[in-house]
Order: structure tokens, then sequence, then C-alpha cells
């Protein structure tokens, strides 16, 4: 397969007779290697869900970070290479607090989103004398889960640096038969409670290990509290409802 | 110093950037509206530069600007905060809040801390919950929000007079009675102009034309404005804030 | 009298001037001095002199009175409009115009323009400067009639149209446009009349109403408020205070009704006083 691709698979920043950029399709089949995150929207909330791939018995799961606050009311979850999630946490964060800096309100979910996207796309070589400012496209997908002015909502974001919003999305390596999942089960006016329990069974499906409270995290956005991540007692209750 | 002398001492030789350019601006804030003044004459010590030099801008539908001190800086400002209001309207599709201007104003001065933009800003308008609203800065972006407030050549004369008639400083309430919070649009418009005609009569730096514009909440109906003197408006659409302008001449003296 | 000094200055006294400067160097301002950065003028005409001044007196960019006289008595047939420091231009053609009336007392003559003129130079080159009175000195005598110019230090012009204080620009520019020689008393009080509003209207130190002063041999007009192109316009509202508005601590009513007891003295069968 990788044979046919000659040499237009090497530059990231140079399209193929087709018009593709390789580079960036083969990051979008990194995530296809992460594990599965689910994010769910109600009227009430939206709820963020990750698979944590507990790989050892000595590995201590709650290391795993998968789910990550960018502001008070607004948080993400990740599939792929996390490691590259966190440069782009770390830019949505800034963003946040700078817009909160200079506008003194918050920041809106898509803006967030867009911040991170065009992010996303500054790979690449350097223009003129600046250095490079990275070398390839990010290999991860995340899923941006807040509330603004605009109510709940879920976005996602690939390594193309396109978002789009969603009622429910899955990403990672179980996203096909989640996402069917998701259509099948998803409905307008699921309560958030319905949407936790949901997201719990999406992963459950999914996920070759059996599903408890070490082996997934869980979050949530609601108008008061904003961003939180369910600690393991909230999510044991959870994990013994459904 | 004696004259003879001077040419043996070190002489210093400075280039002033800053002038001051007169005039004044006020606003005040009712509960469903707002009312942002100012003359519009334009001088330089005992010079009038123009007779109309607008210092009171719109900014969006709900947002009205006046801008004091230094014209030139004045006018870049307005410009600067103009187009980051639109890079805003891009960014995030919608206008900025009244709240967001302000802290807007607030950083755009402070990152000029050490060359300030030789300016008094006063903001007024309706904030998200409809309510009326004025802030005041001073030239390094110290703000807060104030029913009312008077800068300028003349705020020493118009101030106190604000003070006492909208705070009701050093007025004792009849018994059994309380003062007003916020006075209605016809009242403060009456006030507004009395400022500015005593004002004009007192103060040189003041006077040729004034500019007073009328931020009303969206939904509230036009009472107090009808049939007023020329009132025109300046809004974009009918549905949301309306903002209006009236024009008056002032001595020219 | 005996402990007095035996010498006593006349005049202005500088013996806190080594102090105030001092003062100033310090940072400590001197007082403000009301100014009338003005607009005065005179213009010659066939039968006489015009003279005009604007009313407004400042302090800084406070207006300090909106009607103040500009046009200064020195006899019945010279008059000196006065910019500068208020205190100064009063205060100078006051002294003037005494000296002017003691002149004519001890010549038993009408006093001439140029008497008044060389006094007021003479007075103010003394003090170099110091006292801040610029002048326009016009009037009627027996040699024709005159008009001057005197500057702060003490110089003099004489010439048919002259224009003095921070407006003088403005006047000037109307009289260079519309002056011409042997005008008639109405073209010659319409021009400065113009001339004083330019300055009105364009000198932000100038303001208020148009004074005039027409002067012809045998005769002065003082045309006060001879225009009033700038009245108060009616105040939107009234501004009346109810009773009791003003606070207060404490509360004391004093009777200022001296009240008396009449007692009579002496039993009820006491002789009456013989009052006849």
């Amino acid at each position: 397969m990788f044979l046919t691709r000659s040499e237009y698979d090497r530059g990231v920043n140079t399209f193929s007779p087709e018009g593709r950029l390789f580079q960036v399709e083969y990051a979008i089949e990194a995530i296809k290697l992460g594990s599965t995150t689910v994010g769910v929207r109600t009227p009430e909330g939206v709820v963020l869900g990750v698979e944590k791939r507990v790989q050892s018995p000595l590995l201590e799961s709650s290391s795993i970070e998968k789910i990550m606050e960018i502001d008070t009311h607004l948080g993400c979850a990740m599939s792929g290479l996390t490691a590259d999630a966190r440069t782009m946490i770390d830019h949505a964060r800034v963003t946040a607090q700078n817009h909160a800096f200079t506008y003194n309100e918050r920041i809106k979910i898509e803006s967030a989103t867009q911040a991170v996207c065009d992010l996303a796309l500054r790979f690449g070589e350097s223009v003129h004398d600046e250095e490079a400012m990275m070398s390839r496209p990010f290999g991860v997908a995340l899923l941006i889960a807040g509330i603004d002015e605009l109510g709940p909502q879920l976005f996602h974001t690939d390594p193309s640096g396109t978002f789009m919003k969603y009622e429910a999305k899955a990403i990672g390596s179980g996203s096909e038969a989640a996402q069917s999942e998701l259509q099948d089960k998803w409905h307008k006016q699921m309560t958030l409670r319905e949407a936790q329990v949901l997201t719990l069974r999406v992963l459950k499906q999914v996920m070759e290990e059996k599903l408890d409270h070490h082996n997934v995290q869980l979050a949530q956005v609601v108008p008061g509290k904003g961003f939180e991540i369910l600690d393991e007692v909230k999510l044991k209750e959870l994990v013994d409802e459904m | 110093m004696n004259p003879m002398n001077t040419a043996a001492q070190p002489q210093q030789r400075q280039f002033n950037p800053y002038t001051e350019n007169g005039g004044t601006i006020l606003a005040i804030a009712g509960v469903d509206f707002s009312v942002i003044a100012g003359d519009t004459r334009q001088s330089e010590g005992y010079n009038i530069q123009t007779r109309y030099a607008p210092k009171v801008f719109r900014l969006t539908d709900r947002a009205v600007l006046a801008v004091n001190g230094f014209a030139a800086d004045g006018n870049m400002f307005v410009k600067k905060v103009k187009q980051r209001l639109e890079w805003y309207r891009h960014a995030h599709a919608k206008d900025m809040p009244l709240h967001a201007i302000a802290r807007l104003i607030q950083t755009m001065l402070y990152g000029r801390r050490f060359f300030p933009y030789y300016v008094y800003n006063i903001l007024g308008g309706i904030e998200d919950d409809g309510s009326g609203a004025v802030y005041s800065f001073d030239p390094v972006g110290s703000y807060e929000r104030e029913t009312c407030r008077a800068a300028g050549a003349a705020q020493s004369l118009v101030q106190p007079f604000l003070d006492n008639q909208i705070y009701f400083k050093n007025q004792q309430p009849a018994p059994g009675t309380a003062h007003p919070a916020h006075l209605p649009l016809p009242h403060v418009l009456s006030l507004v102009i009395d400022s500015f005609t005593g004002a004009t009569e007192r103060h040189i730096e003041v006077g040729d034309g004034l500019e007073i514009y009328v931020v009303l909440a969206k939904g509230r109906d036009l009472s107090g404005l009808e049939g007023f003197a020329g009132l025109q408006e300046v809004s974009s659409r009918s549905d949301g804030e309306r903002i209006f302008v009236i024009r008056r001449e002032l001595k020219k003296d | 009298m005996a402990t007095a000094s035996t010498y006593a200055p006349v005049g202005f006294d500088f013996s806190n001037q080594v102090r105030n400067q001092f003062l100033q160097e310090k940072g400590l301002p001197l007082p403000k001095a009301t100014s009338t950065g003005t607009t005065i003028v005179g213009c010659l005409f066939k039968d006489g002199i015009v003279l005009g001044a604007d009313t407004r007196a400042t302090e800084g960019p406070i207006v300090a009175d909106k009607n103040c006289e500009k046009i200064h008595y020195l006899t019945d047939s010279i008059r000196c409009c006065g910019a500068g420091t208020a205190a100064d231009t009063e205060f100078t053609t006051a002294l003037i115009s005494s000296n002017m009336a003691l002149h004519e007392l001890s010549t038993g003559r009408k006093p001439r323009v140029v008497t008044a003129m060389t006094m007021l130079k003479q007075m103010l080159f003394r003090y170099q400067g110091q006292v801040g009175a610029a002048l326009v000195l016009g009037g009627v005598d027996a040699t024709g009639p005159h008009l001057f110019t005197i500057a702060p230090h003490g110089s003099t012009d004489k010439l048919p149209y002259v224009t003095m204080g921070s407006g003088s620009l403005a006047a000037m520019a109307v009289f260079e446009s519309g002056w011409k020689a042997g005008m008639t008393r109405e073209e010659a009080l319409s021009l400065v009349t113009d001339a004083i509003c330019a300055g009105i209207f364009n000198d932000l130190g100038s303001g208020s109403n148009v004074d005039a002063c027409v002067i012809t041999a045998g005769h002065t007009d003082m045309l006060r408020n001879f225009v009033r192109p700038n009245e108060r316009v009616a105040k939107e509202q009234r501004y009346l205070f109810r009773r009791g508005t003003t606070a207060w601590k404490k509360e004391s009513v004093r009777d200022l009704i001296v009240s008396e007891e009449v007692r009579p003295i002496g039993g009820a069968g006491a002789e009456a006083m013989d009052t006849s």
C-alpha cells in the first residue's frame, strides 16, 4: 500500500498530483489507532468519555490523562498521539485566558476550537528566515465540549485543521461501531444522566476489557459548575447503574 | 535666572508630542438607556482649530465612545478600537458586548503605559442585561463602571453639578422619601444640555456645537425622545438597541 | 509718626520679589492674576476716534467676568482701552486719570492726548514690563484726534487704526480689509464693531459683548454693550431646592425679642407722682 504512494508522501506541504496531502492523511490514520473517545451533547450539558487502555497491571491508571480542562466552561477529550494534544490544549488554554483578559468574557466554544485548528495547520517549512514551528501534522483528534451564550456545544477537530459541530461523536479505534451506536441511541431531548449512561454503554461495547471505573474516564460541562472530570466515586455509581 | 549666564549653562531641549485640544465630554446612564455627549469645538491655546470636530463616536449599535484630550491621539485611538471591534466581529460572529469593549479599551490603553494616548475616554451604552451603562477611563487604562461622568476641560465645572443633580450629593431627601437611583430620559437630557450651556458660559474652550448620543435598550419605546429638535437615528437596525443623535448649537464666543 | 521710617518709598513695593522668586523655583506657583485676554481696538474717522473692546475677563481658561468694562476713563475727551493684567490696566489708567485731572487744574487747560500717552509710557517703562498693561489710547484735544498704542514695556505707536490684546490679529484682519481714510461716524462704528466681533468669535480670550466709545470734539459717547451677540440661552430646567435640602448637625433657636416685665414698686395707696 505504501509503495504505491511514491515521492509525494514525504513533504508535509507537497500535494500529490491527485490533490492529496499524504502526511495529513497518515495523521488522520494515526487517530484510528488511538483509544475510543466519545462526546454527547444534550440540552443540559455535554458529556465526554474516554477509554483508558491499561496495558499492564503495573500501570497506574490514574496517570492516563485523556480529558483536560481548557477553561472553566470548556474542556476536551482526545484520541491519537496524546502527547501532541498537550501542545494544542496549551494553545487553547492560552487563547481562552487571553480572551478573558482582553474582553472580560468567556471565549466562545467555536472560537476556541478555531484557535486550535489554526494551530493544527502551522506545520511545514519555514517562510523567509523564520524557524519552522512544527515538522509534521498533529497525530491527534479532539472532542471539544463547552457551554457559552449559544448553549452546550460539541466540536470535533482533526489533524487537517478541519472542525465540525456534532450532537454526538466518537473517535479512535472503535469509532465506527461507536458512532453507529450513537446514531441509534442519541435523541434530541436527552438528559445529562442519559448521556452519561449512553457514553459508558458505547464505550463498553467497543472496549476489549471489561469496563470499570478504572479504565474509563468521564467528564461533563454543565451550565452552573462548568467543566468537571467525574471522580471515581461518581464514575463507579454510573458504571453500577449501567 | 540671569539671562547673561544662559549661554554658560547646560541647556536641555525637548520635543513635546502632546497638545491639549480643549472641549468637554460627559455620559449619564439610565435604567434602560445611556446618554453620551460632547461639544464640537477643537482649540489650541486661544485659537479655534475647528468649530466642528466630533468627540463622540458610535462604535456598535449599543456602544458609544467619547474621547477627550489630545485630538490626534483621540482620533487614532477610536480608529484602532473600531478596527478591533471589526476583527472581533469576524472572529466571533457577534458584536462585542459593552463590558468587553470596556476591557478592550483598558488593555489598549495600558499597552501604551509608557507612551500613553493622551486621552480621557468615556464609554456609554447598553449591557447584555439591557441596563444602561457608563464606563470611564484614565489615559493609561484604569476604569470603572459609573452612573455618570464628565471629563475634559470643563470637568471641574460639570462633575460637581452632576454629582449634585444625579447622585443628589449634599441634598437631603424629603422626609419619608428616597432619591431615585436613575433619572428618566427627558430629565437626563435637560441636565446634559444645561451642563454644556453652563460650561460654555464659563469655560473658554467649550462651545460651538453639542452632540448628544442616546442609546436605547432593545425593545424600549422612544418616550422622552419624540419631538426632540435636531434628532436623528443612527442605528443600523430597528429591532435591537437603537442609537440617536441630537445636534444642538452652542455659543460661539 | 515719630517712629516711622524717615524713608518711605512711594509706588510699588518690591521687597517680596526675591522671596517669591525663590518660592516659585521651589515649585510654588504664583497666584494667577485676572487677565483681560482681550480684543481692544481704536480707529480714526473723519470727526474723531472710535474705541472698541470686548467684555470678557479670564482667569486661565475660566471666564471670570462675562461683562467687564475695558474702556477706561482718562478725561472727558480721552479714553483708554486696556489689555493684559486687569489690575494693572485698571490701576494704571486710574492713576493717570488722576494725574490728568491734576494737570488740567494746574494748567487750566484741556489736557492733550500726547500728555496722557507720555505719562503712561513713562510709568510703564519705569516698571520694565512688570506692569502688564497693553493699552489703546484715544481722544480728541485742541490739536485734533489722536490714537496710540502703548505696549507693556513703554513703547508707543501712533496710527490711524490699531488693535491690541490676544484678539488683535483677528481684529486687525478686519481693519486691514475694511478701513479707509475719512470714514463717517457710522462707518467707523460699524467697522470697530466688526473688528471686536472678529475677536469675540475667533479668539478664545475674548468674548461676550461689544463696548464702544465715540470721541469727537466736544462730545464723547460711551456706548456700553453697544452690541450683545452672545446672550445666554434659557436653561432647560429650574434649579430650586426644597426647604430642608441642606443637612444640619444641630439646631439652636435664639429668642431675639427681649422680654420685659414691669413691676410697680410702692403700694397701691401710694401717692401718685406730681407730674403737673
